[in-house]
């Protein structure tokens, strides 16, 4: 992908608008800690709660993406540890195709993160916020870029 | 489900004191979120949760009619129940009701940015009125619970728990693999911290077992098929000898199918000969009154323990976790031995004889001259058999002097690992399984006996390396709720269950290997058969309505829609078109 600069288009006011899909068991719990644990991070991330990860069709993040979020994170249960034994797996399962589906759709794969933060994992949570709102603000606003 | 009248949302945004009002501008939250579509009432209030601000939303629901409520507050993990209570007793049902966030979520991660935590607060408070939205009330639904437990696996822990259970009146169920019941605690000459050996400590409560009316002991026996949900398990149970397998109702399941002793092959020559055993070995052999070498009979002069075998080692996969029985253990049969052999010296890493009474033990071993000696984390001891004696060599931390010994006898403080089936019973009952390769707990601290399975239990040893006194506190602890289920008689199941639209389904069977507990199967009643959700066995994980290429599974209360709403509200929020004026 032409890493076109994109940073053109910012505008000092521009933050990068994070969907955050967090499954309620481990990340959700996770970003609980991190509140509890008074960690600062970012305040680019919308968090929102599924029951697992293995919920999320590709379309939600596709269609975040489509609906202007600059980036999206998704975070879950570590394999191994998901609350519905496996729904994590699903998701990742999932996710390698997806990525090929973004850069077909002319959208740079850096702007998608799946992390795996269990509920005592409050670092690592607040970390990847951190990491995707980073990354997210170089690429500039969310556009399609082909190559 | 469908609710048709319009929605009416109360918004009620709490202060909870300074903890979300010190970061965020409340006040200002809630005036806005009052301008959204179908919002009738918003305000904020100091605490939401204490009996003023529940009595709030109670009094606003019958004043203004509200039929969905939104909170921002706190953690949904932490006061959703309160909550769902609250507005139900006003007549609105539990899953028309919608927490935010804001307190864990936003004020406490963000406290120096007043303008940007504001920003994220009305941001999450538009996306949760969006969601109340598109909330569908749903029936509270129970199901009846048949009084018979199946405890798995017939040591210590399976013994306490059928007893238990047997005395309050219930039925109870023990199979074992194995063509005796006790365990291994059975095998122990002598356990700590008592002077009695594990037959003897079990004999009364195998006694009970077997004459009680209520318990049926079913031995050499497994469990092959396990189906149904909580209350209503069909377990089937084959005798592995005669291969005949019974079919059982069951109510609830108690897993209590232990640890193996783990046989350290390839640390400190274990098995180059028979002189070397593990700690498990030494109370396999019988009490005498001396100690005799397993290869020539010869008395045992001196008596070497190394610790922490096979325990506590980083980074290696199944044997991070302490065993915790070993420190106290090590120490009682060195000091018991240390009368009967000229020397006993115990070579540790660390030592931790936490245990009610266990310190006792380890200053039993002092004043009976065992000789402590701590070897580094990074240095275990060494030792050679080539000689034809077992020469063990280590570097004394305490002393710092590198030492050098020829012993008799050497035994290995060896770990509990789960046992070799373990993946097997995993599976079959759908459990979660931690690093250490025991079962995980529902909730570490707060459900540390109930699993993800509902109506399953977990409890001794297959839970978490631990002593056969902890496996007899859990094992009380998973009757009890085991019998509080029973006793109940039947059980709340959670409506946010997926179900499938029969017309848009494409019989492509996805669903059924997608869903992790087997809740859905073909309706062959149908031609072509179509996908149906047996909701008992639905744990609402979603993974099924996202696998449908179809889209003909909803997953109730986690609907597309009611998520897509979300990241719309988020995203595409234009005050004019979705309140202010227009509103």
């Amino acid at each position: 992908m032409t890493v076109q600069t994109t940073t053109e288009k910012t505008d000092a006011d521009w933050e990068p608008r994070i969907v955050a899909y967090c499954c309620n068991w481990c990340s959700y719990a996770g970003a609980d800690l991190a509140g509890t644990s008074r960690i600062q991070y970012p305040t680019n991330a919308r968090i929102l709660r599924v029951n697992c990860t293995g919920r999320l069709a590709t379309e939600f993040i596709l269609a975040a993406l489509d609906m202007g979020a600059d980036g999206v994170l998704v975070s879950g249960c570590h394999p191994g540890d998901c609350h519905y034994t496996s729904g994590n797996i699903k998701a990742r399962a999932r996710w390698a195709l997806m990525e090929t589906a973004l850069e077909q759709a002319g959208v740079d794969p850096r702007r998608v993160r799946l992390q795996w933060a269990s509920a005592s994992e409050a670092q690592i949570f607040a970390d990847g916020v951190k990491t995707i709102t980073e990354q997210v603000r170089k690429l500039g606003p969310i556009r399609r870029e082909w190559k | 489900m469908s609710d048709t009248q319009e929605p009416r949302i109360g918004v009620f945004v709490c202060h909870c004191g300074h903890n979300i009002a010190g970061y965020v501008d409340v006040e200002k939250v809630a005036k806005q979120a009052g301008e959204l579509p179908n919002v009738v009432f918003s305000a904020d209030e100091m605490f939401m949760c204490s009996d003023a601000g529940q009595q709030l939303i109670k009094d606003k629901i019958k004043e203004l009619n509200l039929n969905r409520v939104v909170v921002a507050s706190c953690s949904p993990r932490m006061h959703e129940p309160t909550f769902r209570r609250a507005v139900e007793e006003a007549g609105v049902n539990r899953y028309q009701f919608d927490q935010v966030n804001l307190r864990e979520h936003v004020s406490w991660c963000h406290q120096n940015e007043w303008d940007k935590a504001t920003e994220k607060a009305w941001d999450l408070v538009r996306m949760s009125v969006a969601r109340a939205r598109k909330l569908e009330s749903f029936p509270v639904k129970t199901v009846r619970v048949t009084p018979r437990t199946l405890v798995v696996g017939g040591g210590i822990a399976g013994l306490r728990a059928a007893m238990d259970i047997a005395e309050r009146g219930f039925e109870v169920v023990l199979v074992e693999k194995d063509s005796e019941l006790g365990g291994h605690v059975r095998k122990h000459t002598h356990i700590f911290p008592t002077d009695r050996s594990g037959a003897d400590i079990l004999k009364p409560l195998l006694k009970d077992v077997k004459n009680h009316e209520r318990i049926t002991v079913m031995l050499n026996s497994k469990v092959t098929e396990f189906d149904g949900y909580i209350g209503n398990f069909i377990v089937t149970v084959k005798n592995e000898k005669t291969g005949i397998g019974e079919k059982l109702d069951i109510g609830t399941v108690i897993v209590t199918t232990g640890f193996e002793p783990f046989k350290p092959t390839g640390y400190y020559s274990y098995g180059e000969t028979p002189d070397i055993i593990t700690l498990a070995e030494l109370q396999e052999i019988p009490r005498t009154e001396g100690l005799f070498r397993p290869s020539d009979g010869k008395p045992v002069k001196r008596l070497v323990f190394i610790g922490c075998v096979g325990s506590r080692e980083p980074g290696k996969l199944g044997h991070e976790h302490c065993s915790r029985y070993c420190c106290s253990a090590t120490a009682k049969a060195a000091g018991d031995l240390a009368t009967r052999v000229d020397e006993v010296m115990i070579l540790y890493q660390d030592v931790r004889t936490y245990g009610k009474g266990h310190e006792e033990l380890h200053r039993l071993a002092r004043k009976n001259h065992v000789i402590y000696s701590k070897f580094p984390r990074d240095s275990k001891p060494k030792v050679d058999t080539t000689s034809g004696k077992i020469q063990v060599s280590w570097h004394d931390v305490l002393a710092d002097v590198d030492l050098e010994i020829d012993t008799d006898l050497l035994v290995l403080s060896s770990a509990m690992v789960p046992p070799e089936d373990m993946a097997e019973t995993a599976k079959m009952f759908s459990l979660t399984r931690s690093p250490d390769g025991f079962f995980n707990p529902e909730h570490i601290k707060l459900a540390p006996l109930t699993t993800h399975t509902a109506g399953v239990m977990i409890a001794g040893t297959a839970q978490a390396a631990k002593n056969a006194s902890e496996a007899v506190i859990d094992a009380s602890g998973a009757a009890a709720k085991a019998v509080s289920l029973m006793a109940a008689g039947e059980v709340e199941i959670e409506s946010t269950v997926s179900h499938v639209i029969p017309d848009l389904c494409s019989s492509c069977h996805t669903c059924v290997t997608a869903c992790p507990y087997g809740a859905i199967s073909m309706d062959s009643e149908h031609d072509p058969p179509i996908a149906f959700v047996q909701e008992a066995k639905c744990k609402g994980c979603g993974t099924c309505a996202a696998a449908c290429p179809s889209g003909a599974i909803v997953m109730y209360h986690s609907t597309d829609e009611q998520i897509m709403t979300m990241v719309e509200a988020f995203l595409c929020y234009s005050p004019v078109a979705d309140g202010g004026e227009s509103a």
